[in-house]
C-alpha cells in the first residue's frame, strides 16, 4: 500500500509541516480551508485545498465524516490527523479505515484502550509501569470521596474522559474535597460530557518527562529519547526540550524501557508518547499515552536528524521501522518553544488581532514553524498557538542562547504573543540551570515580571512612531487639503 | 506638533515634531534612519538599535529588542470630543481657528465618533467628531468663520433626549 496522495485533516503548523513531508516523499497534498480560516500557510504550499463548511469554524475540523467525504471527493488514499482534533478519536480511526483508506496513527483499539485514563492506567499497572495511587469513581461512587481521601493529600481530582487540564483540581485538605469534586465534575461535563472522575496522588514539584515511542506493523517498537515539558501554565506545555536536564543516564534508560514495553504490550503501531511525571526523589509515574505525533515532536528530529512524519508515513504504508533501536544517535540539545497570541504578563489571557508585521527568526540551528501569514486575523475560533520556535546546539547552553536571540526577532505586530515571557523565563538562572518542574512559572513570577522601560527606550519608540505615523494616519479630510497634508508650512 | 502616548501608561504624553531624519521628542533630538517600511535604526542607551514598527490608524505597533508595546498618536479633535462628551454633547475648539467645511448637516443623525465638520487651527487641519451619538443640532460657525479656544463648534443631543 503506497500513499499517493494525502489527506491533512489539521490546520496551521501542523499543516504546513505534514505537506512538506509529504511533498518531499512524492505524495500529492490535499489541505483543508473555511471561510474563516484561509490565511494558512499550508494552504499555499500543499497540491490542493478543499473548502470546509461549518459554525463555529472549529467545528468543521471535528466533523469526521465530512473530511472522509473531502479526503474521497479529492481523491486521497490516506489521512493524517495532525493533533488535536480527531487526532485520538478512535471512531475517526475506525470511520476512515471503514472507509478504505490509510489512517497514519495506531489502531482504532489502541486509541480506544489509552484514550481512557482509567483503562490506560490500569493497563500499565499491568506492564509493570508505575501509577500514582488513585481512587477511581467508577469502582463505587458513594464510596468515592472516601477513598479518594484514603490516598492522601495533596491529591489531583480529574475527568476520567479528560485533558489538557481542563476539570482538574488539586485539592490540598479535606475541607475542600467536595468542593473540588463538585467543580471538576462540572467542568469534565462541560469540556467532556462526561463526569465521570478519578482521585490520584498529586507529586509536587514534578518533571513532566516523555517518551517518543514508534512502533511499526511487524511488531517492532523503539524509543527516540525522551522529552522534558515540565514549564507548564494551566496544565499546559510552554517550553520543551530533549535531553532532559539531570537526568541520569540509567534514569533515561529505565524510562525509555518501560515506555517500550508498554507500547509492545499495546501492538502500538505508528508515532505514540508515553507521558510520565518523575518526582523530586526519583520515582517516575505514568500519567498517560498520547497516540499521535505531539506538538513538541521537532525537538526529538532535532536530536535525531529524523522525520517523525516520514516515519508516520512509511509505518502507515505498511514498512518496517527505517531504523533499529541500536541504530538511534542523538546529539546535542533542543528546545521548543510555544508562540502564543496571549498577554503572558496578565494572566495568560489570550489576545486576537491582525499580524501587521511578521517576522520570522532565522539562524544556525533555528527552526520555525509558523502557522499564519502576515495580514491573517488571529480569532478566538482556534487555538492561540500561532508558532512553534525550535532550536538546536551542542550543547543545552548553546541552545538557550540561540534560543534567546530567536525569540528577540521573533516579530508578529498586531497581536499580543509571548516572545518577550519566553525569553524571561529561558534567562531565567533556575532554568539555566536545569530546575525545572512544573510549579516553575508560578514559583517564579516576581522574576518574570517585565521591567519597566527606560525614559530612553521611550523616547527612542516615540521617535519611530513619530517617524511612522504621519503617512498612516487616515484623513478624512476633502480635497483640496487632504492632498495638502496636516502641515502646511 | 504631534502628540503620542504609550497605550500601557496614557498619563505620559510626547511632544514630537519631524524634520527629515530628525524626530524631536519633548525637545530631544533623535535620528531615525529608516531601513525600510517597517525598520528603523535609532540610539537607545548609547546603543544604535533597530525597532521595527506598524501602524494602524493611530495605533502604532512597536518591537524593539525582543519587547512589543503599542503607542497611541493622539488626535487632539479626538481628545476634545473626549472632554465634550463629559460636558453633555457639545465639541468645543481646542484651539482658536476657522472652521474649513461642514461634512454633516444640522438636524442629521449621527454616531459617536463621526466627522462633522474640518477645522484649521495653527495651520494644522483637524476633525471635529461627534462626541456622543444623537442628533446633531447646532453647528454655530458656518465654513470661513473664525473662533476663539474653547468655542462650541458642534452640538449633539442624545436621541431619547431629543425626542
Amino acid at each position: 500500500m503506497i500513499i499517493k496522495k494525502l489527506f491533512i485533516a489539521n490546520r496551521a503548523e501542523i499543516a504546513l509541516r505534514i505537506v512538506r513531508t509529504a511533498k518531499r516523499m512524492g505524495i500529492t497534498t490535499v489541505v483543508p480551508w473555511h471561510a474563516r480560516d484561509h490565511h494558512g500557510p499550508a494552504l499555499l504550499v500543499a497540491d490542493e485545498a478543499v473548502e470546509l463548511q461549518g459554525e463555529p469554524p472549529v467545528s468543521a475540523w471535528l466533523d469526521g465524516q465530512a473530511l472522509i467525504a473531502a479526503a474521497i471527493a479529492s481523491g486521497c488514499d490516506a489521512i493524517h490527523p495532525g493533533y488535536g482534533f480527531l487526532s485520538e478519536n478512535a471512531t475517526f480511526a475506525r470511520d476512515v479505515v471503514r472507509a478504505g483508506l490509510i489512517f497514519v496513527g495506531p489502531p482504532a483499539e489502541v486509541i480506544q484502550l489509552m484514550g481512557d485514563k482509567i483503562t490506560a492506567r490500569q493497563f500499565a499497572t499491568r506492564c509493570g509501569v508505575p501509577v500514582t495511587p488513585s481512587a477511581d469513581e467508577a469502582d463505587s461512587p458513594e464510596t468515592f470521596a472516601e477513598r479518594a481521601a484514603a490516598i492522601g493529600f495533596p491529591l489531583l481530582i480529574k475527568g476520567s474522559a479528560g485533558g489538557g487540564g481542563k476539570g482538574m483540581q488539586i485539592v490540598h485538605n479535606e475541607s475542600t474535597l467536595a468542593q473540588c469534586i463538585a467543580t471538576a465534575r462540572a467542568e469534565s461535563l462541560r469540556y467532556f460530557g462526561d463526569g465521570r472522575l478519578l482521585a490520584e496522588r498529586f507529586v509536587e514539584q514534578p518533571r513532566h518527562i516523555e517518551v517518543q515511542v514508534f512502533g511499526d506493523s511487524h511488531g517492532q517498537v523503539i524509543h527516540l529519547g525522551e522529552r522534558e515539558c515540565s514549564i507548564q501554565r494551566r496544565f499546559q506545555k510552554l517550553i520543551e526540550e530533549t535531553p532532559a536536564p539531570s537526568l541520569t543516564p540509567e534514569f533515561r534508560q529505565r524510562i525509555c524501557d518501560a515506555a517500550v514495553r508498554l507500547a509492545r504490550e499495546a501492538g502500538y503501531v505508528n508515532a505514540g508518547t508515553v507521558e510520565c511525571i518523575v518526582s523530586p526523589s526519583g520515582e517516575f509515574f505514568f500519567l498517560e499515552m498520547n497516540t499521535r505525533l505531539q506538538v513538541e515532536h521537532p525537538v526529538t528530529e532535532m536530536v535525531t536528524g529524523l522525520d517523525l512524519v516520514e516515519w508516520q508515513l512509511r509505518v502507515a504504508q505498511g514498512e518496517e521501522l527505517p531504523m533499529r533501536q541500536s541504530d538511534i544517535r542523538w546529539h546535542g540539545s533542543a528546545i521548543e518553544c510555544r508562540i502564543l497570541a496571549e498577554d503572558a504578563d496578565a494572566g495568560f489571557v489570550p489576545d486576537t488581532g491582525k499580524v501587521l508585521l511578521l517576522n520570522e527568526p532565522q539562524g544556525p540551528g533555528v527552526r520555525f514553524d509558523c502557522g499564519i501569514t502576515q495580514g491573517a486575523a488571529v480569532t478566538a475560533d482556534f487555538d492561540s498557538m500561532l508558532a512553534k520556535l525550535v532550536v538546536h546546539g551542542a550543547t543545552r547552553d548553546l541552545a538557550i542562547s540561540r534560543l534567546r536571540q530567536a525569540l528577540a526577532e521573533t516579530v508578529m505586530l498586531g497581536v499580543t504573543i509571548n516572545a518577550d515571557f519566553l525569553g524571561r523565563v529561558l534567562a531565567h538562572p533556575a532554568f539555566q540551570s536545569g530546575e525545572t518542574d512544573t510549579g516553575f512559572l508560578e514559583r517564579h513570577k516576581a522574576d518574570l515580571q517585565p521591567a519597566d522601560w527606560t525614559e530612553d527606550e521611550r523616547r527612542a519608540l516615540v521617535a519611530v512612531a513619530a517617524a511612522l505615523g504621519r503617512e498612516t494616519h487616515k484623513n478624512t479630510i476633502s480635497e483640496p487639503y487632504a492632498s495638502m497634508g496636516a502641515w502646511r508650512n | 506638533m504631534t502628540t503620542y502616548t504609550f497605550q500601557s501608561d496614557a498619563r505620559q504624553r510626547y511632544q514630537t515634531s519631524k524634520r527629515g531624519q530628525t524626530v524631536h521628542v519633548d525637545g530631544q533630538s533623535h535620528s531615525v534612519r529608516t531601513l525600510d517600511a517597517n525598520s528603523f535604526m535609532t540610539q537607545v542607551n548609547g546603543c544604535l538599535t533597530r525597532i521595527r514598527g506598524v501602524a494602524d490608524g493611530d495605533n502604532i505597533h512597536l518591537h524593539i529588542n525582543g519587547r512589543a508595546c503599542a503607542v497611541l498618536r493622539i488626535d487632539p479633535t479626538r481628545a476634545s470630543a473626549a472632554s465634550a462628551s463629559e460636558s453633555g454633547g457639545s465639541s468645543a475648539a481646542p484651539m482658536p481657528g476657522v472652521v474649513i467645511n461642514w461634512l454633516v448637516q444640522p438636524g442629521c443623525s449621527v454616531k459617536a465618533g463621526d466627522a462633522l465638520l474640518v477645522i484649521e487651527s495653527m495651520k494644522l487641519q483637524m476633525t471635529i467628531e461627534a462626541p456622543q451619538s444623537g442628533k446633531l443640532v447646532d453647528l454655530p460657525f458656518a465654513a470661513g468663520q473664525t473662533f476663539q479656544r474653547g468655542a462650541v463648534l458642534a452640538r449633539v443631543v442624545a436621541e431619547e433626549v431629543a425626542a
